[in-house]
């Protein structure tokens, strides 16, 4: 109990210390994990658009396929990328491997299906007349669907803040194209297995301590969000 | 401006709803819609608003001599109104932002002539059944519209608050708008009309 203790509150002043190393680590993590989501959020919002409110062949096998794509384990998504980058692959020409854009593709390849996911059944959940109203009133199709991110605004912010969760906490893609290159490829998450195999905690405890309280705040926001999402629903 | 429907036909599967060979409405008409429930009162009037395609025909906007584009504009109000998730205010100014054009004047005779100034900061979603429809004529009256189209307008209103839309009605139509409003009852909204409508077995006929 008291090495617990110790290793925390150890940890908890290595944090507060400012180490350039950890703190650099806690930027590579955000930084990977935020160019992925803003890559990834435009095209997942207009997917999630056009499932929702178009009818064409082969629909219900897109949202099927999506819904699977959920439930992929992040160390099958970054075998795969592995393998199209990796010298031999078909895409090893680009040199790619073990580097930081290596790792956002991994990111945006898993929160992909979730940004499509959440905002298709935002975008379902939405009242049909909103764009009608927006339309009644001179909006032509772009304006009518920004009036229609507006409405839904807190439910896609959910599914921002998860999909963010999801993918800063992801380890196995980051470690298998990242490759854990301190200074370079080197995230929360492959730090705290790195050191936490060599028997070194208190690295790892104080990046997770990062983690935690970034959870902690997702999911306060998330919750905010979705409370608020609720009295709107219920108000209109 | 008239509107000109020529040869409509709206079929959902196999069955058509509705068949209409020529219809017109001009901006000084007052028209009363009515049928039984499930002739297609509402599609009718969001096919005229240019919201639903029709199965078949055409729906033609023509302008009236000196009239501009923006004059042409065709509004159709919701049963149960929508509110954007704004205040009062943005709502009103809410068409006036899509053309990019500002005049907070206009906003605010708009939402005295509502008798909602005192309300414009307060959030859409508060307001009361009557509010909520004097709001969306409010929304309409800025964009000076040619035809407003009402879709079951006393619908959950006391009467109160259809004597008051019948004179935000009657004043809009003294500024040059003309309307078309389904109703199922006769109220003293329907007294204003100068035409009737009549939807039935997927024909219409047209009443004065």
């Amino acid at each position: 109990m008291n090495d617990l203790w110790t290793t925390f509150s150890t940890a908890t002043a290595h944090l507060l210390s400012g180490d350039p190393e950890l703190w650099g680590i806690v930027g590579v993590s955000f930084s990977v994990s935020a160019s992925a989501l803003l890559i990834a959020l435009l095209p997942a919002l207009s997917a999630g658009f056009m499932l929702a409110y178009f009818r064409f062949p082969g629909r219900w096998i897109a949202i099927s396929v999506l819904n699977s794509l959920l439930a992929v384990p992040t160390v099958v998504v970054g075998l795969v990328l592995y393998m199209l980058l990796s010298r031999a692959g078909p895409l090893g020409d680009l040199n790619l491997l073990f580097t930081r854009p290596a790792m956002i593709i991994g990111q945006i390849l898993l929160c992909f299906p979730l940004l499509v996911a959440m905002s298709l059944s935002a975008f379902q959940a939405a009242d049909h007349r909103v764009l009608e109203t927006a339309k009644t009133l001179g909006a032509n199709p772009w304006q009518a669907f920004i009036t229609l991110l507006f409405e839904v605004r807190f439910a896609l912010l959910a599914a921002v803040v998860t999909a963010f969760g999801r993918i800063i906490a992801e380890v196995g893609s980051a470690m298998m194209v990242g490759g854990n290159i301190l200074h370079h490829t080197r995230n929360i998450t492959t730090a705290i297995a790195l050191e936490t195999g060599k028997g070194e905690f208190v690295q790892g405890v104080a990046l997770g301590i990062v983690l935690l309280v970034m959870a902690l705040i997702l999911n306060v926001s998330l919750g905010w969000m979705q409370s608020h999402s609720r009295v709107l629903r219920h108000g209109t | 401006m008239r509107l000109e429907l020529n040869h409509i036909c709206q079929r959902y599967g196999e069955e058509d709803l509705f068949a209409i060979d020529k219809l017109q409405l001009i901006s000084t008409d007052a028209v009363h819609l009515h049928g039984p429930n499930g002739v297609g009162k509402s599609t009718l009037m969001k096919i005229m608003a240019g919201l639903q395609k029709p199965t078949s025909g055409q729906v033609r906007h023509i302008p009236m001599a000196g009239e501009n584009v923006l004059q042409q504009a065709v509004i159709y109000l919701h049963q149960n109104t929508y509110l954007f998730d704004m205040d009062v205010r943005s709502n009103v100014e809410y068409g006036l932002r899509i053309r990019r054009e500002k005049n907070s004047k206009k906003v605010d005779q708009a939402l005295v002539w509502a008798g909602l100034d005192h309300l414009q900061y307060r959030k859409a979603h508060l307001l009361s059944g009557g509010e909520r429809q004097r709001l969306a004529l409010a929304r309409a009256l800025v964009l000076d519209p040619a035809l407003i189209l009402l879709d079951e307008p006393t619908s959950n209103l006391d009467a109160g608050s259809v004597v008051r839309i019948e004179e935000m009605l009657q004043d809009l139509h003294r500024r040059g708008t003309g309307f078309l409003l389904s109703c199922h009852q006769d109220n003293a909204l329907t007294k204003l009309c100068n035409q009737n409508w009549l939807l039935a077995s997927g024909k219409l006929t047209v009443e004065f």
